[in-house]
């Protein structure tokens, strides 16, 4: 179903792995599709991190915007997203949403072989105080922190206010 | 339209939460909502059976007036919604899906139309906060803010359950919103529609021209 951006991921990762070891992290270059991803050498006992899905819904105002995102893990190990960052805004913090109430929480297993699914109505990521209103067409820039995996960086795109992944518009 | 199982599930489980909340109000073990045939096909909306009569809810607006819920919308094709402004998804994406869908009716049921946004969170949502969050969104919609007990009694009323905003440990401000929107008919006055917050663009282009004539969807 995804094929391109698999293939797009893939090389995204290799980018991103090589950005790693130099500590500043690393871009998705496939930008337009959300895509990228962080690993280890691939070996059964590691993480190995792919985002893809990234999107986040034209918001209102520059005050306050969500954002979605699917972590896939290949991998035979768990990993954890212990904090987001983007240039982009102020603050950024990950919640869970249950019955109307949204709870912000510190830190989201990603299950070895397993995803950590970011969704409407899900977790979401809530960004705070942006440098400037997100358009449709634009993207904003992600830093997702990893336990073990270390820094994946996301170029999320805006999408219209009503976007829905399912239908795909 | 959706077709993906997950989807059907998480619907499944809505239409659940829906039929559980509303089984805990203060009807006494009478069923207040039951899902009609139409709507078993297609959960994103449900059709009461007992409708809700409007709540009898006067309220501050953005322009700081007094708004009289019963006397402005009555004979009028309403929409109600409890939510706040500074909710990052599920408010503005149901707001705006409402948005985008009443651009779609004929220009005199756009005029019809009243959508009314209550805030849970007055603290916060003044009447200004409110009006520029709204014109973002539709500059006809209606935002109305208050003393919070009569909103969450109000909102009880239609059996939509709400709780005040709250301080988490980081003393972030954390409030609630409602998970359905109710349509009221034009003929009854009565909230006769359940609108979860699975509702898509599509859901409310379908439904709202009915809701206009205060049809079933």
């Amino acid at each position: 179903m995804r094929r391109p951006a698999a293939a797009a991921a893939l090389l995204a990762g290799a980018v991103a792995a090589s950005a790693l070891l130099t500590g500043c992290g690393g871009t998705a270059s496939g930008a337009t599709s959300g895509s990228g991803s962080a690993s280890g050498s691939g070996s059964g006992g590691k993480p190995e991190l792919s985002v893809s899905g990234a999107y986040m819904p034209q918001p209102v105002s520059d005050s306050m915007a969500a954002g979605f995102l699917v972590i896939t893990n290949k991998g035979g190990a768990k990993d954890e997203l212990t904090s987001v960052t983007s240039p982009d805004a102020g603050d950024v913090t990950v919640h869970e949403t249950a019955g109307g109430a949204m709870r912000e929480v510190s830190r989201l297993a990603v299950p070895a072989h397993g995803r950590l699914v970011f969704r409407s109505g899900g977790n979401h990521l809530m960004f705070d105080r942006l440098a400037h209103k997100p358009v449709q067409g634009r993207t904003v820039t992600v830093k997702l922190h990893f336990a073990a995996s270390g820094d994946l960086t996301v170029e999320m795109p805006v999408k219209p206010a009503t976007y829905n992944p399912a239908t795909g518009h | 339209m959706r077709k993906k199982t997950f989807a059907a599930a998480a619907l499944l489980a809505a239409a659940t939460l829906t039929l559980s909340a509303c089984g805990s109000g203060d009807d006494g073990g009478k069923p207040v909502v039951s899902v009609s045939e139409d709507s078993a096909q297609h959960r994103a909306v449900t059709v009461l059976d007992q409708p809700f009569e409007k709540p009898d809810l006067v309220l501050t607006d953005t322009h700081g007036g007094k708004y009289d819920l019963r006397k402005e919308t009555a004979g009028r094709p309403t929409l109600l919604y409890f939510g706040y402004t500074h909710c990052p998804d599920i408010c503005p994406l149901t707001m705006n899906n409402i948005a985008v869908a009443k651009k779609a009716l004929p220009k005199a049921d756009q005029d019809k139309l009243r959508v009314v946004f209550v805030t849970t969170d007055p603290a916060r949502d003044t009447p200004a906060e409110l009006g520029k969050w709204l014109k973002g969104i539709d500059p006809q919609f209606i935002g109305l803010t208050g003393d919070f007990a009569t909103i969450q009694a109000a909102a009880r009323s239609v059996g939509i359950s709400i709780e005040p905003t709250t301080k988490d440990k980081n003393g972030k401000l954390v409030s609630v919103h409602g998970t359905q929107v109710v349509a009221f008919s034009p003929k009854t006055d009565g909230g006769y529609l359940f609108y979860g917050e699975d509702a898509s663009v599509d859901d409310y282009t379908k439904g709202l021209p009915k809701i206009i004539k205060g049809q079933n969807p």
